[in-house]
């Protein structure tokens, strides 16, 4: 008797626990762009990148600060002259076709990436590699070409995803439609604007994924985003246009949610052109600008001024003296570059809202110090042509761009590289400013040149230091992420590069 | 009837081919590089040259042109560049959305844009007459997009009973549809109670009230229906306009349609999606003024002989 009444005690605290346990339901994003595929190896968007992190994992990934934190392998040993590196694979794991995560499988996925006849348009993360060795079944050894010492970010990266081999040789070319990974979540279906995963029963991370599945729909009107979570559709929005803080603040419901980002905003000056070759035109048109009312106009408040070209979340960053606002200093540095009253010049920019309303205020800053902008927003494929397809520098027409810029493997290299190396000239890659500084050039190749981080730091604050002075650019600012979702989800965040985290997505109610 | 079908059937041909040509051609001067969009913004220029070969976009135009049109007839538009799925899938998913939300739009809007037309012109010039018109004129001059917003507030936020937006039950339908709707069904009810109000003038009205037929059989079979000839094209155009404009309210209701599609394919120069989307819209406006043909040709047999 004692003991049924134990039993019934017992079945009864068992179902009154039941309700405070997490219950398994459905995650719903509202985004506001359709993804563009699903072979990692073969998408340049973020959004399609990190939704794709539900399904495929690399051999490290990103924390919530961006700092780089292993995933399918556990550790790394690199050469001191950062040719050579070492992987110790996490042993257990299957892909979600039932097959082995192995050595074999890095191997597969590192030669199809750097195979230049699959032409990936992500081959460029792995294209300094030789070959690919498998050591034993849980080690593998890649050799480099020439010394690459962001190696390790540049395989968390999303286009450095390892896919299932049995899949690949299964699937083909339509690998971009079927999906086979290691990740928390199974693919399910992907049709016009929605994307559907469902749990992965043997993920190898205990006690996760929390909920049954994850489905992200496309709504690219922001008022509807927003109504969509208001309704209950969505228990996640991303992004959070700033205008709409308030309406969502008010709900009780609802939670918005402030993330610091790794976007930073500048216009870049052609140094080639008069009068931008004069580094007092460029410093003075820094202390033109009032970076917190940037701030407060272009983002609502929600950006923090730039203190370096890094933004302060990048590896390796390092805050350099602020240009404070001065317009009297500017003035004074123009008129003695022989512009004591100004000049006129034109700016490029995207023909977004927030593009449109950064270069009007911009117009307006620099028009304090005489300095008059005729504002031209250009529509992506006229800026291609104008900007990125400019065969000789002397050819370019560009004169100031405002622009932004997110350095997705998180380190340093990625963020001064393509942009400020003097390699980096339209149409290689995106030196708008034609900056060329043979010692920042140096520092960056040096910095590159070496797996030693102490030694990294030491390149890269020298060269955010001479980038500082030299001034190509006008900095602004880097905007946080905005996002907004309900009070019960939990374990969902924004990653500062724009993408998000649904792994440990969790309800609790 | 037969053979005046055919004969318009067969004088599409060479329209759809000279379309053809003319939307590869402006597709093809879109400022921009394809290549360059595709490959992404951290792309290098070896990256960006493999997508272009990939994508035969090195090749010379008239190839590329060669290339389109023979697969074309095949029904085969190429590959997605944004995507990199089979064009016809990409339209496929769309289509069948877009379509149904224009007929449903289309139903409604000419039904109730008919009813207020007459009641307008027979009460000409008392209430019903004002009201109606005031109706029609508020309904061409909302914004589809602040109405669409306005509606998603009051009937999915904050009564809760129609979904804010996507595609699936009837329940999502009501919203989108009465927003892309309204401005049709105004255009009709203007359109309709002038037809009416000319043919209501006409001699024969006159005398079939002078024979003394009742007042409902004037109105019913000798004026609505000498009107509903212009009124017909007026359907035929506006769906038209419908299968190809419901940008606004496909974006606002997100709704998985053609017009957003289109969006998106010009802003990444998505080449074959624009080509094989301008040629579909084309085509339907090409068999929906054959089919008003075709009506006026029941209607009026002069018609068929000329």
């Amino acid at each position: 008797m004692a003991f049924k009444e134990l039993m019934t005690a017992c079945a009864l605290a068992a179902l009154a626990a039941m309700p405070a346990t997490a219950s398994a339901r459905t995650l719903v994003v509202g985004v506001q762009d359709n993804l563009t595929g699903l072979d990692p190896t073969n998408i340049n968007d973020t959004l399609s990148q990190t939704s794709l992190r539900t399904v495929y994992q690399g051999l490290f990934g990103f924390d919530r600060d961006m700092k780089l934190v292993p995933l399918l392998a556990e550790r790394f040993e690199a050469s001191d002259d950062a040719t050579e590196y070492t992987f110790h694979l996490r042993r257990g794991v299957k892909f979600h076709d039932g097959t082995d995560f192995d050595a074999e499988a890095v191997k597969v996925n590192i030669e199809r990436l750097a195979n230049p006849e699959n032409r990936l348009s992500r081959r460029s993360l792995v294209s300094m590699v030789d070959r690919v060795e498998v050591v034993d079944p849980a080690t593998v050894k890649v050799v480099l070409k020439e010394p690459f010492g962001a190696f390790p970010n540049n395989l968390a990266h999303p286009g450095a995803m390892m896919i299932s081999p049995a899949a690949i040789a299964k699937h083909g070319k339509d690998i971009g439609r079927n999906p086979v990974g290691t990740g928390a979540f199974k693919f399910k279906r992907w049709a016009a604007d929605t994307f559907e995963v469902v749990r992965n029963e043997d993920y190898w991370k205990p006690d996760l994924p929390k909920v049954d599945g994850v489905t992200i729909r496309s709504v690219p009107e922001n008022g509807s985003r927003v109504a969509m979570l208001q309704a209950g559709e969505a228990q996640f929005i991303t992004p959070l246009p700033p205008e709409m803080v308030t309406v969502a603040e008010r709900n009780a419901d609802l939670e918005v949610v402030k993330r610091p980002s790794i976007v930073g905003w500048y216009v870049a000056m052609n140094t080639l052109k008069k009068p931008f070759d004069d580094v007092r035109v460029r410093r003075a048109l820094n202390y033109a600008v009032n970076k917190q009312a940037y701030c407060k106009v272009v983002e609502n408040g929600f950006c923090d001024p730039l203190d370096s070209p890094l933004p302060s979340l990048l590896r390796f960053h390092q805050a350099q003296e602020p240009y404070a606002f001065d317009l009297a200093k500017a003035k004074a540095l123009l008129a003695e570059a022989g512009y004591p009253n100004g000049f006129e010049t034109e700016m490029f920019g995207k023909n977004n809202t927030t593009a449109m309303r950064a270069m009007q205020f911009l117009q307006q800053q620099f028009a304090q110090v005489g300095v008059k902008v005729a504002v031209t927003p250009l529509e992506a494929g006229v800026e291609a042509q104008r900007i990125w397809s400019v065969a000789k520098p002397e050819d370019a027409t560009v004169k100031m761009q405002f622009a932004g810029w997110s350095s997705s493997t998180g380190d340093a290299d990625w963020a001064l590289r393509p942009l400020l190396a003097s390699t980096s000239f339209p149409p290689a890659m995106f030196n708008v400013a034609y900056y060329r500084n043979e010692a920042v050039d140096k520092a960056i190749q040096s910095a590159i040149g070496t797996a030693d981080a102490d030694k990294r730091a030491g390149f890269y604050a020298e060269a955010q230091k001479l980038i500082w002075q030299d001034a190509p650019w006008v900095f602004l600012g880097t905007n946080q992420l905005l996002t907004a979702q309900s009070k019960n989800l939990s374990g969902v965040y924004m990653l500062p590069d724009r993408g998000f985290s649904l792994e440990e997505a969790a309800f609790t109610n | 009837m037969s053979s005046y079908l055919i004969r318009r059937l067969i004088g599409t041909v060479p329209v759809i081919l000279v379309i053809s040509l003319l939307v590869f051609a402006f597709v093809h001067l879109l400022p921009g590089d394809p290549a360059r969009l595709v490959a992404g913004p951290d792309a290098t220029p070896q990256d960006v040259a493999n997508v272009r070969q990939s994508l035969g976009l090195d090749r010379p135009l008239w190839e590329q042109y060669a290339v389109f049109l023979g697969n074309a007839v095949q029904g085969d538009f190429g590959i997605s560049l944004k995507t990199r799925r089979p064009v016809i899938e990409e339209i496929g998913e769309r289509l069948m959305p877009t379509f149904w939300l224009t007929v449903v739009s289309m139903v409604w809007a000419t039904v109730a844009g008919l009813l207020i037309g007459v009641l307008s012109a027979v009460r000409r010039g008392r209430w019903q007459d004002y009201t109606g018109m005031l109706v029609a004129v508020s309904g061409i001059s909302f914004p589809s997009f602040w109405l669409g917003l306005l509606l998603i507030d009051a009937f999915s936020v904050q009564l809760g009973w129609l979904p804010t937006g996507g595609y699936g039950t009837w329940q999502h339908f009501v919203m989108p549809a009465f927003t892309l709707g309204l401005g049709v069904a105004a255009v009709m009810a203007r359109f309709t109670r002038s037809a009416f109000a000319d043919i209501a003038r006409e001699d024969y009205v006159r005398t079939a009230r002078a024979k003394g037929v009742p007042e409902r059989f004037v109105v019913w079979k000798h004026t609505l229906r000498n009107a509903l000839v212009p009124v017909i094209t007026m359907v035929g155009l506006q769906f038209g306009f419908l299968l190809g404009g419901s940008i606004v309210v496909e974006t606002v209701f997100s709704w998985p349609g053609l017009g957003r599609l289109l969006v998106d394919s010009v802003s990444y120069r998505d080449y074959p999606v624009i080509q094989a989307e301008i040629l579909l819209f084309s085509i339907e406006f090409i068999l929906i003024n054959l089919a008003v043909d075709v009506l006026y040709a029941l209607a009026n047999p002069e018609i068929r002989y000329k």
